[in-house]
């Protein structure tokens, strides 16, 4: 399958054969084009602070920024963990300070035409809604970046804990101690349970634990069986 | 409510399954590289005697300090990029240094230790001109701040000002400098250009005006003080001019006077047509500048001159000389000269400063990378030994931005490669086969000649392998041996080989400076680097890779295309790439503009693909241009097009290539310039395969893709940038036929725009002003449920209109650039990588950007696996595939396929560097490097003996049960 349309491909290519190639010119796409539309000359000062709690500012205050839109303006911030965004015109803008281990969340802070400040949380879906936020900005550290996933560890109690080991377990238990509960010397009953026994289990010559058991496994590993099966391709991957 | 539980869940799944980094795979396969830029202004921290720090104020608007030791960054500084951030003035003072920003816009003070900020202010505005450390009774507590019609006074401590004055008539009066020397008065210097000098000076303490001087003395010679003056010893101003090879001289505490001594009086000629510079010091700025001062008087060649009571002694002469400069450790100020040695070196020395003798066991040898640029700046580090003489260390800027820091005698203690924070565009080449492995592919490609030979060959062949396997495997032992950390796995350009999944490659890097590298993808290392000094300043360029490795013996050939964006006029650099190498072949000469390049998919008989140029004429140029290659180009001519853009003009035209080689325009579309222009046209990629040529719908049908090879995304922005009236427009267009396919509009939007066009879907994501937020949008084209002509596809014979299916969405961040993932064959599905402002990288999988996302979820779509549509993407930090390795500046991200098809090799640069791979589908074609072998084997040897055991139980019952 995969064969027939790598031809198709191929024939697509020569047959047509036009070649249209990335332009020369200069067209370049950039943030060069951000045009400041501001031309009086108003402008204002973003003030805050940024806190991580336990944690010393110095530890943390040389990696961080304060962004607003993106990279528009940018501010750092002092020794103390407060900040001031300077010449920023009157608009409304995200702020958010960044670092490469503590998270902070955003703040949209609105800039009127006459410098008075207001500071709210960011809703993209519902622009216009407004939650208030203490001015100058207060922004708490909620936690460290997760950067991370957690990798599958295997260990004994997650094997155990497996619904389809449990599903296996408990009828064995079953099995061993029903007999134990049952008197197994009256010989009726004896007589009963193996005529039950023998139903259950047409072929006495197969343990149908061991059968159950690789079930399991082939079950449990499937994934991994792909992966080595998929091992049979590598050499032709490799010879391209 | 079920339902709704059950997509919840999904959804979870579905988040949850997606890639993400694993801690133990830090470091494995990326690597970051972080860069400041070219250096503007360098000082070593001098206030501790053993600081091995050194503060760099660069042209990216970076401020940073390395580590001198070492050469790595303690802390760095991204300020805004542009004219906005541009870093005017460094000045240091103890722990503290303070940058002048933006034009005179900010000051702003850092603590250089820890890397936090002191204080910011804002100024007035007003042009900048000069700063200064402003001393007073030998404790600096001031600085000044000197624009063109102000001067003003700042506190050190908390950057308050103290007082600001406005310079009198500067109307007329040019002020350009600045000048304390530590008694209380600031002087301001300024000239009315070929007239006369004047110079006013200020009280420290309240700003007022002590006495204003304007000199009679007529200077029509002056025209810039910065240029030709300089303040040397007790507050004399010394400018030299080269009309009437004289210096001038002018006490600024005393008399409105000037001197004139001939520079002939000295026994001094001045070089015709060479501007003389001066060159003092001022190590302490509460104490007026050393009387002794360099005076250059060509290229190479510098005096060391003192003032001493009015008169000009000469302490030493030095020709040839190419660089000279002072250093002040303690109390001692020596001059530091370098010189040229030979072809290859260059030798620095140190003198003293106020005898001119030179100090013995000084001296440094420099090598000149014969790949490199020539010695530009030199910056000193000095300081006092225990015996009480001086050592110094000196970091050498180059022309290609390069900073070498060396120790005496001449060891380098590190470089750094600077031009690589302005990487304009690269590729990346598969590495050559060992060469044993060519040998064998050798074999097969020489003619046959006869049975016994061809078997001979091939047992020789056998043999080398054999014999390099057992060398490989001794080696294995040998290393095996020794301790970890001791086995270099150095790579250097003899032993670069193919790795088995071609997961290593040659990262073949261009850069703004023209300084071309080749590094090793998998360590980071630099392998070569080619500086080509005849680049323009805003020169354009493209990379094409002409020849891959895959043709042996014939080496690999990249061309790159430098063209001046003025001009229009191009040349060609064609190399090697593995190693660097300027290739013999000489490129053709291209006398005339160029308005396009493109790679055809024909080769000449030396397997090197064909690189056709269109020049302002229409005329047709090929490289190389071989009767071959004449005339495939000929029997394929009717079915090469190609078009041009104009965006000045909003003029996009196509043309077709004639049997003559001749141009002939088919059609053109017009986009008004007035009212929009042309931001970028994206075409696809043409390495790009597509694995599957229709999506299977829920009801088993299948809808077929548009994959049209020649279909190009326009984007145009609105000139109007009023937010209500503000677009942006999108236009898919056949490159071929001028169809236009498609056309959305995104109303109340403007740039900028970053677009991905692949397979059958344009992502494009833009900024909507009505919303105040970033929005992407998707579109993606089918054919319908049938396909038309499905064996081949062509432009000229496409009846049907695609469908075309459209959705957007908000981001909840800007973004820098966006580029999405590409693989061997197109099987695995696709990511976008977005570079995000902040540093990260986001990897989001395409399946969120999907025009079929339902709003309200059915059967079907449950079974195609669609995602509900949910209006917001969220940015989770387990999808950025740099973790904390944050890149700052991304302006491009260059994904390449692996050998493994689960694989893509993903670069991105900016200011930085970072090179990973990622797995958009996981690595389904490897075993997971958490693979547990143990358990697999245990489990396996259990149940084998479970068997072995069960079965001899079994044995034993039947056995039982016969005697029964």
């Amino acid at each position: 399958m995969s064969y027939t349309i790598r031809i198709q491909l191929l024939g697509l290519f020569v047959q047509v054969a036009v070649v249209v190639v990335c332009c020369f010119t200069d067209i370049e796409t950039g943030p060069g084009a951000s045009v400041s539309l501001q031309t009086n000359g108003d402008r204002f000062k973003i003030e805050g602070r940024a806190i991580v709690p336990g944690v010393k500012t110095q530890d943390w205050v040389s990696a961080a920024r304060v962004l607003v839109e993106g990279e528009e303006y940018v501010g750092f911030l002092r020794m103390d963990g407060s900040f001031a965004v300077n010449d920023v015109p009157s608009g409304s803008y995200v702020v958010e300070v960044v670092t490469p281990t503590y998270k902070f969340e955003p703040v949209r802070v609105d800039i009127t035409s006459k410098g008075k400040m207001r500071a709210r949380v960011v809703n993209y879906i519902k622009t216009s809604e407004v939650i208030r936020q203490p001015y100058p900005l207060q922004i708490r550290s909620v936690g460290t970046h997760v950067y991370f996933m957690k990798r599958e560890t295997w260990g004994w109690t997650d094997f155990l804990m497996n619904p389809m080991v449990m599903m296996m377990l408990l009828p064995l238990l079953i099995i061993v101690l029903l007999p134990k509960v049952v008197n197994t010397n009256d010989p009726e009953m004896r007589k009963e349970m193996e005529q039950s026994m023998n139903m259950l289990n047409p072929n006495p010559e197969l343990p149908d634990v061991s059968e159950l058991m690789t079930k399991l496994f082939s079950g449990s590993k499937g994934s991994s069986k792909a992966g080595s099966s998929s091992k049979g391709t590598r050499p032709a991957a490799k010879r391209r | 409510m079920t339902k709704l539980v059950l997509l919840c869940l999904k959804c979870i799944i579905l988040c949850s399954t997606i890639e993400a980094v694993f801690e133990d795979q830090v470091g494995k396969f990326d690597w970051r590289q972080q860069y400041v830029g070219k250096v503007r202004f360098s000082h070593f921290d001098i206030h501790v005697q053993s600081s091995k720090k050194v503060l760099l104020a660069t042209e990216k608007n970076v401020f940073a300090a390395l580590n001198t030791r070492t050469g790595e960054l303690f802390w760095r500084h991204v300020d805004k990029a542009g004219p906005e951030g541009n870093i005017d003035a460094l000045l240091q003072h103890g722990q503290d240094a303070v940058l002048v920003i933006g034009n005179g816009r900010l000051l702003r003070s850092w603590e250089t230790n820890v890397g936090g900020l002191n204080w910011e202010v804002v100024l007035d505005p007003g042009s900048f001109q000069s700063a200064c450390l402003v001393g007073q009774q030998d404790t600096v507590k001031y600085m000044a701040v000197q624009k063109k019609t102000a001067i003003s006074l700042h506190y050190l401590s908390n950057g308050h000002q103290r007082w600001i004055e406005n310079l009198p008539e500067s109307e007329t009066v040019d002020y350009q400098a600045v000048y304390s020397g530590g008694n209380g008065e600031v002087y301001v210097l300024g000239v009315v250009p070929h007239s006369h000098i004047t110079i006013v000076a200020y009280s420290v303490d309240d700003g007022e005006i002590i006495k204003q001087v304007i000199l009679n003395y007529s200077t029509p010679w002056l025209s810039s003080i910065r240029a030709s003056c300089t303040v040397v010893g007790q507050g004399m101003l010394t400018c030299v001019d080269s009309a009437t090879a004289s210096f001038y001289m002018l006490d600024l505490h005393v008399q409105p006077q000037m001197t004139q001594i001939s520079l002939q009086s000295l026994g001094l000629d001045i070089y015709p047509g060479f501007r003389p510079g001066l060159l003092s010091t001022q190590p302490n700025p509460a104490r007026p500048p050393l009387s002794e001062f360099f005076l250059q008087l060509g290229s190479e060649h510098y005096l060391l001159l003192q003032l001493n009571n009015g008169q000009i002694v000469s302490l030493r002469d030095f020709k040839p000389a190419m660089l000279a400069s002072f250093a002040t450790t303690g109390e001692k100020t020596v001059a530091v000269v370098m010189s040229p040695k030979n072809r290859t070196a260059c030798s620095v020395n140190l003198f003293s400063a106020d005898t001119g003798r030179r100090l013995l066991d000084t001296t440094l040898i420099f090598n000149i990378d014969p790949n490199g640029g020539k010695p530009e700046k030199l910056y000193v580090q000095a300081f006092l030994k225990k015996d009480d003489s001086v050592g110094y260390r000196v970091m050498v800027q180059t022309e290609d931005h390069t900073l070498t820091f060396i120790q005496q005698p001449g060891r380098v203690m590190w470089t750094r490669e600077e031009a690589l924070s302005d990487v304009v565009t690269m590729e990346m080449v598969d590495l050559p086969l060992t060469g044993t492995q060519a040998e064998l592919e050798g074999e097969f490609g020489k003619k046959a000649d006869g049975l016994m030979p061809m078997v001979m060959k091939r047992l020789c062949s056998q043999l080398i392998l054999l014999q390099a396997w057992t060398a490989h495997l001794w080696k294995l032992f040998y290393n095996a041996r020794k301790p970890r950390s001791q086995v270099k796995n150095d790579v250097t350009i003899e032993n670069l080989s193919r790795d088995e999944f071609n997961l290593q490659k040659m990262m073949v890097m261009v850069t703004a400076s023209g300084k071309l590298f080749g590094i090793d993808s998998k360590t980071g290392n630099i392998l070569w680097r080619h500086y080509l000094d005849n680049i323009p300043p805003n020169a354009a360029f493209k990379l094409m890779v002409q020849r891959t490795t895959a043709h042996f013996p014939h080496p690999p050939q990249c061309t790159l295309l430098i063209k001046d964006k003025d001009s229009g006029l191009a040349t060609l650099h064609v190399f090697n790439p593995i190693f660097g190498r300027k290739s013999h072949i000489t490129p053709p000469a291209l006398p005339q503009p160029i308005l396009q390049s493109l790679m055809l998919p024909l080769m000449d008989q030396d397997y090197a693909k064909v690189l056709l140029l269109i020049d302002d004429q229409f005329k047709v140029s090929t490289f190389p241009s071989t009767k071959n290659v004449l005339q495939q180009l000929q029997e394929m001519a009717s079915s090469i097009f190609f078009y041009l853009v104009d965006s000045s003009q909003g003029k996009l035209s196509g043309y077709r290539l004639r049997k003559d080689l001749s141009t002939e325009l088919i059609w053109e579309v017009i986009i008004p310039a007035e009212a929009q222009r042309i931001v970028s046209v994206k075409g696809k990629r043409p390495s790009e395969h597509v694995h599957s040529q229709g999506r299977v719908m829920g009801d088993r049908s299948v809808l077929y893709k548009y994959l049209n090879p020649n279909l190009l995304a326009v984007v145009t922005e609105s000139t109007d940038l009023h937010q209500e009236r503000s677009f942006v427009g999108i236009l898919l267009l056949d490159g071929v036929t001028g169809r236009i396919i498609h056309e959305a509009v995104q109303r109340k939007a403007r740039g900028p725009v970053h677009v991905v066009h692949s397979e059958n879907w344009v992502v494009y994501e833009y900024w909507s002003t009505k919303s105040r937020r970033n929005e992407f949008s998707v579109i993606e084209l089918y054919e319908g449920m049938e396909l038309y002509n499905s064996t081949a596809f062509s432009s000229l014979d496409r009846p049907h209109a695609p469908q075309v299916l459209q959705q957007s969405y908000i981001f909840p961040s800007s973004i820098s650039t966006m580029e999405a993932t590409l693989t061997e064959k197109g099987i695995t599905s696709r990511h976008l990588l977005i570079g995000l402002p902040a540093g990260g990288i986001l990897s989001l999988p395409k399946m969120f950007l999907d025009p079929r996302r339902p709003e309200i979820v059915s059967e079907q779509s449950r079974e195609e696996n669609l995602i509900p549509y949910s209006p917001e993407l969220l940015i989770r930090t387990e999808w950025f595939v740099n973790y904390n390795q944050t890149v700052s500046r991304v302006r491009g991200i260059y994904t390449a396929p692996s050998g493994l098809e689960s694989t893509c090799l993903v670069v991105a640069y900016g200011l930085d560097i970072y090179h990973t791979r990622v797995y958009p589908s996981k690595q389904f074609d490897v075993l997971k490097d958490d693979y547990d072998y143990m358990l697999i084997s245990s489990v396996l040897f259990a149940l084998f003996f479970a068997t072995m055991i069960s079965k001899r139980l079994a044995e034993v019952k039947l056995l039982n049960r016969a005697w029964r």
